[in-house]
């Protein structure tokens, strides 16, 4: 049955122009966007931030490595380390107590001296706009809990991904785009496929859109084979008169004109998704910028192109996996840390350094948080001689953008680059201090379900102060 | 706004207690004791819980009340008892979490306050939360049918409920809709598709009284009709054919419990035994294959077997963690009761506390996940023989399962009292012993027991949380619209009386489904039209009074097969593991384990209800979850239905649809060649359940004649055929197809 709110208020306003003809007031705060669940909402408090591009290094970067010197892995190098405990290894039987020196040389970078190893030389330039966290923890060691927990707090599955709650919190500018796309990695979909975008127990409204690099963009854009695009209006022409002689006869029932109006939108997005992705539109020194001249970085560099064309069209969050499938193809290191990260590094330093810039020189950084990071980080430990192993107990990541201090370190691991020990930032705190910054309390932001309040941050989460600008 | 909602109400509700449930207030807290008390937290504890500084967890200890308020963890004493307190335990040296974080208080310090909450009277102390005067916990009373002014318009004593309250606020039933509509509705209702134009013919043609009857009782003995309802509750059971996470680890066996439910319900299964079985199948006396198979129930959600850690503790954790998913599951379903909501402190809403949370899951605590073998199938090493002939089980092995723990704030880390098994006290109406098996029993029998107590025609939950769901598929929406909720946050109960005599006939009738469906269909209420009238909208605009019937968008599986049915091509076969069909390829990489294969173009082996496609957690069915199909990871009780252009893409151009309009329109012409008058009308009948009128029909007809000839323009080699396949794509698109009224 249909509520009997008006639908027809916002019919064609954009992606968001959808219509729940919702049974049940699920919503927390459904009072006033019954009629358009994308309908863009006051936030709690005023924003930094308009839109989040979260840079998902799938498989666990090695954070001792890239961003987290650590010189006395050198000295224990092919030793054992006090800190180590066998059970918090995912390869048990590869990896045991023998610490690993990186094969990489570390510098510090910009003014406020960011220690960046050599793998990422590009991304080294911008180190004074990155504000880099040592002294991240989750709760599992092993990819498809830890990618729940990055992505929906909870390393079960059936919590709404990051990205359905900041839609349903804020709604999307975006037009004719949803406000929630999700870019995978060349290779594929990390594991836990579609669940990592999911919106839990949201309206599907809320769901991570996959967008694809090459042809469609969104799933069922063009028409089926042998049909033109006159041939389908034709048909979208007799439908319409059809359903509006339907509509008028039933004038109370507005989700009528609310479907009414979804086929125009769709019919309009046929156009304007795939402009969106048209990245012929860009100049050569553009494509160049992001690395697309460059057969290894080629991929990656699309998307982050595609990331800054739709925070430009107001999309809300955009999450781009680097790594796809499963072990080397990710940053899944067990085998060849070195390998592997000469890879993933190559594929994204150019891509991330010229996103950087690009948001930058346009003016979009201040508005939009860059999240560099991936669901854990790595053992400090060798496995199997060269490569490392699954480690939750502490990692990196790295923000940059609006509302952030940049040119800063914070927290830090202990001497081995192992625990956690100094400023520890939980994943939910990591969310709340994104909520904080596109205006959202992570405390108020709640859906109703199964009789409780839920968060994304559950019972917990406190707001990394020490980083805001 | 709705958390601070949540809190007014909580501390409201705390007050209200306070104040008048005794003759004393806040001040029999505020005894003296409590001066030595405010001196322990001023020096340890103020700096993050109070107003002046910071309030963390919630949790404000200026004053005696705010304390016994508690924080978001809960309450932060049990009054009268300082070991079941929060707070005492968090002070303890050597308890984790603790408090302070970093320090620890004297001894003495610990004694002031536990004499302070020791000495707090509980009776004082009881909130309003704590009684059961709740309307959803009280015996289902059979209200007498009630005196109407209307005589004439009420044909079963349900409609006597509804009009009565109708006339009350000054409102008149809606005219009963004209029998097209009518058949229609019932074919939808009841088997999930379209009734055919002979169907409706035989129908119109029918004038005898019962004409409707006959069709209600044709539709509940066809077999499809357990599809469509079963398919209603593997909603609530979270159905699926794997596991989710990492590996989404194929369940082969998973199939059984599907059509299990499918058959219970084609062969009215009393609710009762329906209830038996799949919560306690193993522990039935003459258990067989299909009790064993109906413990399913407990194996149906996600799982993550090879993967959640290696330590003891996080086997435990997670083990733990897929139980609560089991209790959730089992009283959302059964008994519209949020248990969950217990398992790391009191439940704020409803009176049930921390420890019945605990005691049900000492029920289920000696339970474990076996894979048995079918019959002719041998075990051979702990493995099945053959792992495609199995039974996924969730079986007790043990007559004494191990002692059960309540965790403190759910956490695995901080176990308290070992709890006997038990139902929770509040919702049971008698005492409910659960007894020690016999130490040479098969089982511990607690989850029979448990069963038995849903089941029981005295449960005042379990029969009205079934009709307000068989209510809310007649009617798209249950009396108690948060149709998993009974409880104080649920939605409010719209038609008391109503309910009640549900559930009263319901009992009084066996508990068996399709007498029920009958007497609510051949109801005046269910048979009212659906139009809008300006003065009723005006008086109940939600329609909760139930003035007209509501009208419906059809669930995803119900458009897939009515357009698989229209077109003449689906496949009645039932049962049996989950069908492939296509899935456009460049979705497939969306997940990379328990691959879904690569269909070059779908045959008549995909054709069949949507009921059997294969549910694959990683990657759900497109058409069926862009239209709202649960997520199976939790409980769906009502399903959202949503209008999204997303889903107008995927009408307008997905190859399924096209395909299917193609085949339509052969059909069409094979039977009435190039009779366009006939074509139309056959189209538009079987698509839309009413013949076409005469504007449609030019309208039609033109745009036949345009479509023609510009295939013929484009050098079609079929342009007649291509114009009538352009006319069902749009038949198969319409309002008129998706919506039923």
């Amino acid at each position: 049955m249909f509520t009997r709110r008006d639908w027809l208020q916002q019919a064609g306003v954009g992606f968001g122009s959808l219509a729940l003809a919702s049974l049940l007031n699920h919503d927390a705060h459904a009072a006033d966007r019954s009629s358009n669940p994308l309908a863009t909402v006051t936030p709690h408090h005023p924003a930094k931030i308009k839109s989040v591009i979260f840079l998902f290094m799938y498989g666990g970067p090695s954070h001792i490595d890239l961003f987290d010197p650590k010189p006395a892995l050198t000295k224990y190098d092919g030793q054992a380390i006090p800190v180590f405990k066998q059970d918090d290894v995912f390869m048990s039987g590869k990896t045991k107590n023998i610490a690993m020196k990186s094969p990489y040389k570390f510098a510090k970078y910009g003014q406020a001296g960011i220690d960046i190893s050599e793998t990422y030389p590009e991304l080294a330039k911008h180190a004074d706009k990155l504000c880099v966290i040592r002294s991240m923890h989750c709760e599992s060691n092993n990819h498809g809990p830890a990618i729940f927990q990055m992505n929906s707090g909870s390393i079960l599955a059936g919590r709404p991904s990051m990205g359905s709650w900041l839609t349903y919190g804020l709604g999307t500018e975006g037009e004719n785009l949803p406000g929630f796309v999700v870019m995978l990695d060349h290779q594929g979909a990390p594991i836990n496929g579609a669940m990592n975008w999911s919106n839990g127990f949201m309206p599907a409204a809320y769901q991570g859109v996959p967008f694809r690099p090459n042809g469609e963009p969104i799933a069922y854009l063009s028409p089926p084979t042998g049909v033109t695009r006159g041939r389908q209006r034709a048909r979208l022409d007799l439908l319409k008169q059809w359903n509006e002689g339907h509509a008028a006869a039933n004038p109370a029932e507005s989700a009528l004109s609310a479907r009414i109006a979804s086929y125009e939108l769709a019919f309009r997005m046929q156009t304007q998704a795939t402009e969106a992705v048209d990245l012929t539109q860009e100049s050569v020194r553009d494509q160049s910028l992001y690395g697309l001249d460059n057969k290894t970085s080629y991929h990656f560099g699309r998307n982050c192109l595609l990331a800054r064309r739709l925070v430009e069209r107001g999309v809300r969050f955009i999450q781009l996996y680097s790594g796809g499938n499963e072990g080397p193809k990710a940053w899944d290191a067990h085998d060849d840390l070195k390998k592997n990260h000469d890879l993933h590094c190559a594929e994204t330093d150019r891509p991330i350094a010229g996103l950087l810039t690009d948001l930058k020189n346009r003016g979009l950084l201040d508005s939009t948080l860059v999240i560099w990071g991936g669901e854990f980080g790595r053992t400090p430990t060798a496995e199997s001689g060269k490569g490392r192993d699954h480690h939750a107990r502490g990692f990196t990541i790295w923000l940059a953008g609006g509302g952030i201090r940049a040119g800063m370190i914070h927290g830090a691991t202990d001497e081995f680059g192992y625990h956690a020990v100094e400023n520890k930032v939980s994943v939910p705190d990591l969310h709340a201090t994104i909520l904080h910054l596109l205006g959202l309390d992570h405390k108020k932001l709640t859906y109703r379900f199964m009789g409780r309040d839920m968060r994304l941050t559950d019972v917990s989460g406190e707001i990394i102060k020490p980083i805001l600008a | 706004m709705r958390l601070v909602h949540y809190f007014l109400r909580v501390v409201l509700l705390l007050l209200t207690a306070f104040c008048f449930s005794t003759d004393t207030c806040a001040a029999d807290v505020e005894t003296d004791s409590f001066a030595k008390v405010k001196q322990v937290f001023v020096k340890n504890c103020v700096s993050c819980h109070s107003e002046a500084a910071k309030i963390r967890g919630g949790l404000d200890l200026t004053t005696a009340e705010k304390v016994l308020a508690g924080g978001s963890s809960g309450p932060a004493l049990v009054p009268g008892r300082s070991t079941e307190s929060l707070m005492i335990q968090m002070v303890q040296p050597d308890r984790m979490p603790h408090m302070p974080p970093k320090g620890q208080l004297m001894q003495d310090e610990i004694e002031t306050l536990t004499r302070w909450v020791d000495g707090i009277s509980p009776t004082v102390a009881k909130t309003k939360l704590a009684s059961r005067d709740h309307w959803a916990l009280q015996k289902v009373s059979s209200p007498a049918i009630p005196k109407i002014g209307e005589k004439d318009w009420v044909r079963q004593p349900l409609d006597a409920f509804v009009l009565a309250r109708l006339e009350s606020k000054e409102l008149k039933p809606s005219p009963q809709a004209d029998k097209t509509t009518l058949v229609r509705r019932a074919y939808f209702d009841l088997i999930g598709l379209p009734p055919s134009p002979m169907a409706i013919q035989k129908f119109l043609n029918d004038t005898s009284t019962n004409a409707f009857e006959k069709v209600v009782d044709e539709l509940l003995a066809s077999s499809a009709y357990g599809e469509r309802w079963g398919r209603h509750w593997l909603d609530l059971t979270r159905y699926a054919d794997s596991g989710g996470f990492h590996n989404d680890i194929p369940r082969p066996n998973a199939w059984r419990y599907r059509d299990y439910v499918i058959k219970s319900i084609n062969n009215d299964k009393p609710f009762a035994q329906f209830i038996r079985e799949q919560l306690a199948g193993d522990e039935l006396v003459d258990a067989q294959e299909e009790q064993l198979i109906a413990t399913g129930f407990g194996r149906n959600g996600p799982s993550n077997d090879d993967n959640m850690g290696k330590t003891p503790k996080d086997i435990e954790k997670y083990r733990l963690d897929e139980l609560d998913g089991v209790i959730n599951t089992t009283f959302t379903t059964f008994m519209g009761m949020t248990l969950g909501c217990a398992r790391c402190h009191d439940h704020k809403y409803d009176p049930i506390s921390q420890k019945d949370y605990y005691q049900v899951l000492a029920i289920f605590n000696g339970t474990s996940k076996k894979d048995l073998p079918l019959s002719g199938n041998t075990v051979e090493k702990g493995k099945l023989k053959d792992p495609e002939k199995g039974i996924m089980a969730l079986i007790d092995s043990t007559p004494n399962p191990k002692p059960t723990h309540l965790l403190w704030r759910g956490d695995i880390n901080n176990p308290g009292p070992v709890v006997p098994p038990a139902v929770p006290a509040v919702l049971t109406w008698k005492d409910w012993p659960i007894q020690e098996a016999a130490n040479n029993a098969k089982s511990s029998g607690r989850r029979l027991a448990l069963a038995e107590w849903i089941a029981s025609t005295e449960n005042p939950l379990t029969y009205r949380v079934l009709v307000n769901r068989l209510w809310q598929h007649h009617f798209g929406r249950g009396i108690v619209e948060t149709s998993g909720n009974f409880g104080r946050s649920g939605a409010e109960n719209a038609h008391p009386e109503l309910l009640d005599h549900l559930a009263a006939w319901l009992i009084e009738n066996g508990g068996q489904w399709k007498p029920f469906h009958k007497y609510i269909m051949l109801s005046a209420t269910y048979q009212q039209g659906s139009g809008h009238d300006a003065a009723s909208v005006a008086i109940d605009p939600e329609n909760r009074l139930q003035w007209r019937q509501n009208k419906r968008r059809l669930e995803a599986e119900a458009i897939r097969d009515s357009i698989l049915a229209i077109a003449g091509t689906l496949d009645p076969k039932m049962g049996g593991p989950g069908i492939k069909p296509r899935i456009r390829p460049e979705l497939l990489p969306a997940s990379q384990r328990n691959k879904w294969p690569v269909i070059a173009a779908e045959g008549s082996e995909h054709w069949r209800r949507s009921v059997y496609i294969y549910s694959k957690r990683q990657l759900l069915f497109p058409l069926l979850e862009l239209f709202d199909a649960p997520n199976t990871t939790d409980v769906c009780d009502c399903r959202l239905a949503s209008i999204v252009p997303t889903q107008a893409l995927l009408l307008m151009n997905d190859e399924f649809v096209a395909d299917q309009a193609r085949r339509f329109a052969e059909s069409l012409m094979k039977v009435h060649g190039l009779d366009w008058d006939m074509l139309i009308q056959q189209a538009y009948t079987k698509s839309l359940g009413r013949n076409p009128s005469t504007e449609r029909m030019s309208q039609a007809n033109l745009f036949i004649s345009q479509q023609a000839s510009a295939h013929r323009e484009s050098q079609s080699k079929t342009p007649d055929l291509d114009a009538l396949i352009d006319l069902c794509h749009v038949l198969f698109n319409a309002n008129e197809f998706i919506f039923i009224d």
